[in-house]
């Protein structure tokens, strides 16, 4: 079992984003591996196994504790079995997370609502400016280049409509073949994953897989590293790339007009992107092409994934405020390529972009 | 029972399976007063204290062995409070760590030269309990030579001063008492928890080092002429600024290393004189920094099959046993061998200083080590391979460094604290100097 070669040497404790929020041993990677390795001695004790149950779900799974263990210890994966261990052993005791589940197995999305209004919701919002917008949805027997796969927060949340806006101006400016999943889409799996239910997940992914095939497309688009964890590593989709919308227009943009700065920005990378996906340079690439000046910042999360928002949205909450005070956002803007992100930067009241808002204010997206 | 008792027995050491019904209490104190709370808790039910850090250590003192007690962990008390660049010092909260406290010392330029492997969690509380170094001791000392002042408070709630003077306490007989033994910080240091709760610790800083250095590696043919050319380093009180030795790597981890093996940095100018007495290869900055990588993360590397054990640390090679490291390194890795335990990696700080337990200074290298556990071997019979270490380097003259063998070898250590818990009082870590400690400590592998 990979748990057994943890050391408990401690380096993964200050990294741990919920051991820096809470300052108590059993929130932190090691205080979780050293009660595996001792279960055998309080497994029989009914609450200490309900409390450990509960700990695996207040974690943001960021995988900053696998990135520094040195001991060949994949504590991601340990967690991702463990939560399937935990559900599938007392089901009762994560009856919150049903409502999710059944979400996402009726309708397909995260929040419950009819599938056909994937599309309507930002659709509405930007007819108006982009009237061939709605063209752009796929419908069977359209094809393109390109799919683009918005994922469940781009496609419902309000707070994701500015993002949505640059994403298609500068689709549309730079005359991008591309097809919208739109109502088609359903969601990528990713939270049924993170709480290692793959059955649901793979569900999910077979539809997915099945549309964006008939779509013809060589690329498949995504600004959401949870979704595009999903389409790269868990939809098998042979001969069709997924990328981030980063990687994407960091290949279209040989070079890019420079971007008017008038804020200090600060980058955050989001730990999907860059840790689990490997994906830091095409940010930088693409920023710096814009010629933004930026600082970086520690690579520590902002309390928005592994479904904490849901399982303990007080912890998530101490996450972010932490992250900003730490590196005094209150006057910076945040510069990010993460959907659940910027839902935890805006919900501490911090002001975020993401950067295709500042690619596309570059090329003139607006005018 | 809370999950939050069980995960206090979280460590590094191989001691780490207790009974944790005895944990009557967990407290993550922030403040001098919420530690006394603590404490005064722990002696309404006369329940042992135990103190624990960031838990890096590998004599497993931050266990506190198997008696009823409350642990105290210092983690939420890790605030830097004062720096004074003009005379030198830091006063910490004892949870902080030689990495946090160096990421607020750099931009000013200061430093704080105490720099143990585990610099990113063990705190100087620990640090000082243990009187750990790392590859600074050469130049700046170990813990206790580093440290300025202490702050602690003893089993019934009264405070001490210790320094390098003496103490104060706010009970003028207890002071008196103390300072007539002969207490100083030179007593805390080693004392591994046993004679109260450090609450703060006032370190010296000294400025960021401005000189050229370079760096080299050194391969040796044998274990003798590793430790032969470690002497020479020490009788030419060479300018060693980084040196950490890679003695032996088992081949799931030797990558292209080449060991025995010294990774170096020193004064430029001291190029030529090095080259008189070893064979260096420079290497650049690139090189350089993976090999320091590559020996920091050593310890906590795995073989492919099985799990690797941190049975014993801190063989202090020094003096003969230094001049002769094949006789004994042979012999150790007989025993171990007799043992079913095959030896994983060995490595450690050259040259480099420690304390023996009367307090006069060792100057050699400090090695560590790691073998893979056997299947089918219960815990007493680790423990048990752990004392047969203990007499072999007793008959070899290998000193083990106080920080890990307290209870073995170290009789006149071991006999201060006691003296000092006489007037202290007891109640803190008192399975340590338990008749039972070997025992106790068997239990928990």
């Amino acid at each position: 079992m990979s748990y057994d070669k943890c050391v408990r040497c401690g380096s993964c404790v200050k990294f741990c984003p919920l051991f820096d929020a809470v300052g108590e041993e059993q929130f932190s990677p090691r205080g979780k591996m050293y009660m595996l390795q001792v279960m055998d001695q309080i497994e029989e004790d009914e609450e200490l196994a309900k409390e450990f149950r509960r700990v695996l779900f207040q974690c943001s799974l960021c995988g900053r504790c696998t990135d520094v263990c040195s001991s060949d210890v994949d504590l991601l994966r340990v967690w991702h079995e463990q939560r399937a261990k935990a559900i599938e052993t007392a089901p009762e005791e994560f009856a919150h997370l049903d409502a999710l589940r059944d979400a996402l197995a009726n309708v397909a999305n995260i929040y419950g609502l009819d599938p056909e209004d994937r599309a309507i919701y930002w659709l509405d919002e930007l007819e108006e400016e982009m009237p061939d917008l709605s063209d752009h949805l796929y419908e069977k027997g359209k094809t393109a280049d390109n799919m683009i796969f918005l994922g469940c927060l781009m496609s419902f949340r309000a707070s994701q409509l500015d993002v949505l806006r640059s994403l298609f101006t500068t689709l549309e400016k730079e005359g991008v073949d591309y097809l919208i999943m739109g109502a088609e889409e359903f969601c990528c799996g990713h939270p049924l994953y993170l709480m290692g239910d793959e059955k649901g997940a793979e569900e999910l992914r077979q539809h997915n897989k099945s549309v964006i095939q008939d779509s013809r497309a060589n690329q498949v688009v995504t600004c959401c590293p949870g979704c595009l964890i999903q389409l790269s590593q868990h939809h098998n989709l042979e001969d069709i790339e997924p990328l981030h919308h980063t990687q994407y227009f960091d290949r279209l943009f040989g070079s890019a007009p420079k971007y008017e700065q008038k804020e200090d920005f600060a980058y955050h990378d989001p730990c999907e992107l860059h840790r689990i996906l490997g994906i830091k340079t095409e940010p930088r690439s693409l920023l710096k092409k814009l010629g933004v000046e930026y600082r970086e910042m520690d690579l520590s999360c902002c309390g928005g994934g592994g479904l904490l928002r849901m399982t303990d949205p007080d912890l998530s909450d101490k996450i972010i405020q932490l992250r900003a005070a730490r590196e005094r956002l209150a006057a910076s803007t945040v510069i990010t390529a993460c959907p659940s992100c910027r839902e935890q930067l805006l919900g501490n009241g911090n002001k975020t972009k993401d950067i295709v808002e500042l690619l596309s204010d570059a090329i003139g997206g607006s005018e | 029972m809370k999950l939050r008792d069980i995960a206090m027995g979280a460590n590094a050491s191989m001691y780490y399976r207790l009974d944790f019904k005895k944990i009557r209490g967990v407290y993550y104190p922030r403040n001098e007063t919420e530690v006394l709370d603590a404490i005064a808790f722990a002696r309404e039910h006369n329940y042992d204290v135990t103190p624990k850090g960031g838990g890096s250590g590998l004599s497993g003192a931050c266990t506190g062995g198997n008696r009823h007690r409350v642990m105290l962990s210092s983690l939420q008390m890790a605030e830097i409070l004062t720096i004074s660049k003009d005379q030198g010092y830091v006063d910490v909260q004892p949870g902080a760590t030689p990495d946090e406290i160096n990421a607020l010392l750099e931009p000013m330029g200061m430093k704080f030269y105490v720099a143990p492997s585990s610099r990113d969690i063990a705190t100087v509380g620990g640090i000082l309990s243990t009187d750990g170094g790392g590859n600074d001791t050469w130049e700046s000392g170990t813990m206790r030579d580093n440290t300025l002042r202490v702050r602690m408070l003893t089993y019934d709630g009264r405070q001490l001063i210790v320094d390098w003077d003496g103490v104060r306490s706010n009970d003028p007989e207890l002071e008196e008492k103390l300072n007539k033994r002969g207490m100083t910080i030179h007593d805390v240091a080693s004392s591994h928890g046993t004679l109260g709760f450090i609450t703060e610790v006032r370190v010296a800083i000294k400025p960021l080092s401005t000189e050229s250095v370079a760096s080299a590696l050194a391969e040796f043919e044998d274990y003798d002429a590793l430790g032969q050319a470690i002497v020479q380093m020490i009788e030419r009180k060479s300018p060693i600024r980084y040196g950490e030795a890679i003695v032996m790597a088992h081949p799931d981890v030797r990558e292209d290393l080449n060991p025995p093996l010294l990774i170096l940095e020193f004064v430029e100018d001291y190029e030529e004189e090095l080259k008189e007495f070893i064979d260096i290869r420079k290497l650049d900055a690139d090189e350089v920094e993976r090999m320091k990588d590559v020996r920091i993360k050593l310890p906590k590397r795995n073989p492919k099959e099985g799990n690797q054990v941190a049975l014993f640390e801190g063989y202090g090679f020094h003096g003969d046993s230094l001049r002769n490291m094949q006789r004994s390194l042979d012999e150790i890795d007989s025993l171990l061998i007799r043992r079913d335990l095959t030896p994983f990696a060995k490595y450690g700080h050259a040259p480099s200083k420690w304390y023996l337990g009367n307090n006069s200074p060792a100057y050699g290298l400090v090695m560590h080590s790691r073998e893979i556990r056997p299947e089918g071997k219960s815990g007493e019979q680790i423990f048990g391979t752990v004392l047969d270490i203990v007499e072999k380097c007793e008959e070899l003259g290998v000193t083990p460094k106080p920080e890990h063998k307290w209870p073995f070898s170290d009789k006149v250590k071991k006999s201060r604290m006691e003296e000092l818990r006489e007037a202290l009082g007891v109640g803190f870590n008192t399975f340590i100097l338990g008749n039972d400690c070997d025992s106790v400590l068997s239990s928990m592998v």
